[in-house]
């Protein structure tokens, strides 16, 4: 046993026990592992955004919110004002070595009537009634990335799903069929899941196929919500990329994960999703930390949207960060969020854009 | 007006006795304090609670100011306009109501009187939500602006706080000694003023300049410690400045006072006793740093909860407080016990019922303050602080001793 090794284990059986909790926490579950991990390769991934648009506007969830008792309050607890909720999915379509193709679905959003309207838009209703979608994957069981989760089940309720250990169990409850709906903006599920429920547990790594995985990091995020399933991707010739909903653990810690742990993991050439940095764009000079830090790994496409904070992506940008610009498109919808609203530059990838790696 | 700066301040010259065996007026006094300290908690903090004001930077900001006014009526003015008879014979917790109802008043008038709303109306924005809000664009909004005003007011008390725990303990009557109660007490707190204000300047602001976009670097310096600290964050500079607060309670609680009152002739006392404090300061802040490193391997710029520099270096503060508030519980409601003792036994021994204690009570706090408290779940939640808990305590503790002469378990001798 290494000296460093020892003193970890005599520090976590005894005072190391008080200081970091039994809590899981983020660093334990990308610890150094000696042995690398390599889970193949494939030729590419496209994802297309159905919905980034969460919520409309930031100052109406911020209300709402510190109305219930501020961001620790339990979110099936807060009354959301619901003419501004959308939510958060993503389409993973995935090209194998050998080249066929797989879909995937990244998250169900929030609101029914948003998702089942950027559903048909995208054609995802009819993708999953012809089953044509492989697995639906719950990054985690936030409000806008879950409670939508009737409007994936009433087009094939027996769909794979890969869902965090970690969740509320008002949120097992949610999957299996509930209404908690008597409060605004809080969900209800009609249609009872009746496919293969895989939970996803910390220090394991979930091989989707050659060269796609899924690693769940138990890590705190706000309204009461722990843990996040996060996608990895192998591009044959390029390196890495990350597929995220919120992105909880932080992009950093992702990057450290597959260095640290996979086979090549120091080439990392790109990230879809949000990064959840200034959320409400809010800033602290930590964020300009994320941005050093992320340009040490020398990513080749950026690509992000939702919670990252439009604040973060442009001064990333700025600072000479690769990020993949979005197009107009979001535009054309019928709801539209007061940031594209604002005229904000491009740095998002938004409602209706795709990013390929 | 009675000329008290030249007198034995109320806290040296009173004299208290438990009012049963050692053993059973601690143990009281301990369940006195659980239950304030529950009840407050449940009625002004938990998000659970009435006013939910644990947000958390809100909560850890008004608990941290309230009890350096505590410290300040007790040091400086000499608990000024009490008269002393009413000190001797009034019951404690008429002298405790009236007194907490000075430092609640007093904050209002300092913090949200003149910082909010004079200076953060009239002068520097930050200090009033509704000035950022104002003047503010894309997100200042409600939640965001009061972070950034109570974040503001919680580093602007860090220099306050050491800076007057060094005039207390490090010049005491040596200046400013002829002159009476509330001169003396002014006298002090200008002193104080002069100096704190400059280290909020330098080691604080430059945070804040940077809490916007674009940086506000016309009006504060990015934060010059970056390539130090390896972070942006005054985090840093809260965890030694801070560290250094607590280091100096923790000599006061433990060893009572030792080694920080070694020297005794001005104006090397002074300097002594504040470049020891920022020493052991730093030694705390470092020990610590390198207990983290063991436990969750090395942090990196950017990283995320535990991973990160700032987070680091603010729940050095956590876990040293966890500690501190054991070694003051020890020391005011069981210290008698310890006595007779060596000095250097009591104090080691004190020191390592301290650690062990604190280190249980840390674990007790992250396993069952969830269901408790109603906080967050884990060590490095972004919305969670143990800090804000944990000093709201030593306010009870400070209040019970200061104000109410450890009232039940102890009385004043008569």
């Amino acid at each position: 046993m290494e000296r460093r090794d020892f003193l970890k284990r005599l520090a976590a059986t005894g005072t190391g026990i008080a200081l970091s909790g039994t809590i899981g926490t983020v660093n334990r579950a990308h610890a150094r592992k000696n042995d690398k991990q390599d889970f193949g390769e494939v030729k590419s991934v496209k994802v297309h955004c159905i919905s980034e648009t969460s919520w409309f506007d930031n100052a109406t969830l911020g209300k709402d919110i510190k109305a219930a008792g501020g961001i620790n309050t339990n979110q099936y607890d807060v009354a959301y004002t619901e003419e501004n909720l959308g939510g958060y999915a993503a389409l993973v379509e995935v090209e194998a070595l050998d080249g066929t193709h797989k879909k995937y679905l990244l998250d169900t959003g929030w609101s029914n009537e948003w998702v089942d309207y950027v559903f048909a838009k995208d054609g995802i209703d009819k993708m999953l009634q012809n089953k044509e979608i492989d697995t639906l994957f719950i990054s985690h069981d936030h409000i806008d990335h879950f409670f939508g989760i009737e409007s994936t089940l009433k087009h094939q309720p027996d769909i794979k799903i890969y869902f965090p250990g970690t969740s509320m169990e008002k949120s097992f409850e949610l999957l299996k069929g509930a209404d908690f709906s008597a409060t605004p903006g809080c969900p209800k599920n009609a249609v009872p899941h009746t496919g293969e429920l895989i939970v996803t547990e910390t220090d394991k790594l979930y091989k989707i196929q050659d060269g796609m995985a899924l690693k769940f990091f138990d890590c705190p995020a706000t309204l009461k919500v722990r843990g996040e399933n996060v996608l990895y991707f192998k591009i044959k010739d390029k390196g890495y990329v990350t597929v995220t909903g919120c992105c909880h653990p932080g992009i950093l810690t992702l990057l450290t994960h597959a260095r640290r742990n996979f086979k090549d993991g120091q080439k990392n050439y790109g990230c879809y999703g949000g990064l959840h940095i200034s959320v409400f764009e809010n800033w602290d000079p930590k964020f300009d930390d994320i941005i050093k830090g992320v340009k040490h790994f020398d990513m080749k496409k950026i690509g992000c949207n939702h919670c990252t904070g439009w604040i973060w992506a442009e001064k990333a940008e700025k600072a000479g960060l690769p990020i993949v610009h979005g197009t107009d498109k979001n535009l054309s919808y019928n709801k539209v969020g007061s940031l594209a609203r604002a005229k904000t530059s491009n740095v998002y990838l938004g409602n209706g854009d795709e990013m390929i790696f | 007006m009675d000329n008290m700066g030249t007198h034995p301040n109320w806290l040296e010259e009173r004299e208290i006795e438990p009012r049963w065996p050692i053993a059973v007026s601690g143990l009281a006094n301990l369940a006195v304090l659980v239950a304030a300290t529950g009840i407050i908690w449940w009625v002004f903090f938990s998000i659970e609670g009435v006013f939910k004001l644990y947000t958390p930077l809100l909560g850890f900001c008004l608990v941290i100011w309230t009890l350096l006014i505590v410290l300040w009526q007790a040091q400086f003015f000499d608990f000024w306009p009490l008269s002393r008879g009413f000190l001797k014979s009034a019951h404690p917790l008429s002298k405790g109501g009236i007194l907490t109802l000075i430092t609640i008043a007093v904050y209002l008038v300092l913090l949200f009187g003149i910082v909010f709303f004079i200076i953060g109306k009239l002068g520097i924005t930050y200090f009033n939500w509704n000035s950022l809000q104002q003047y503010g664009e894309l997100g200042q909004d409600v939640v965001s602006t009061r972070e950034t005003v109570s974040w503001a007011m919680l580093c602007l008390s860090i220099p306050f706080f050491l800076v007057s725990v060094w005039f207390m303990l490090g010049v005491d009557k040596d200046l400013f000694h002829e002159l009476g109660q509330p001169k003396f007490g002014l006298a002090n707190w200008l002193f104080v003023a002069v100096i704190a204000i400059p280290l909020y300047v330098i080691f604080f602001h430059p945070h804040l300049g940077s809490m916007f976009y674009p940086k506000q670097i016309y009006a504060a310096v990015p934060p010059w410690w970056e390539n130090i600290a390896h972070t942006n964050s005054a985090e840093y500079t809260v965890g030694i400045l801070f560290c250094s607060v607590i280091g100096i309670f923790l000599t006061l609680n433990l060893w009572d006072g030792w080694p920080l009152n070694l020297v005794k002739k001005q104006p090397w006392r002074f300097i002594y006793f504040v470049l020891g404090s920022l020493v052991l300061g730093y030694i705390i802040f470092r020990i610590q740093l390198c207990i983290f490193d063991y436990l969750w391997d090395e942090a990196y710029v950017g990283g995320q909860n535990e991973a990160n520099y700032g987070w680091r270096y603010s729940h050095t503060i956590t876990m040293a407080n966890f500690v501190l508030v054991i070694a003051i519980i020890q020391d005011l409601f069981f210290g008698l016990a310890y006595e007779k003792w060596h000095a250097v036994v009591r104090g080691i021994v004190k020191t390592v019922v301290a650690i062990v204690v604190g280190l249980l009570f840390a674990w007790a706090y992250y396993n069952w303050g969830p269901a408790l408290l109603g906080v967050a779940e884990g060590v490095s939640h972004p919305s969670e602080n143990a800090s804000a808990f944990l000093i709201l305590i030593i306010n009870i503790l400070m209040i019970q001793d200061f104000f109410m002469d450890r009232w039940p378990g102890y009385r004043l001798k008569r």
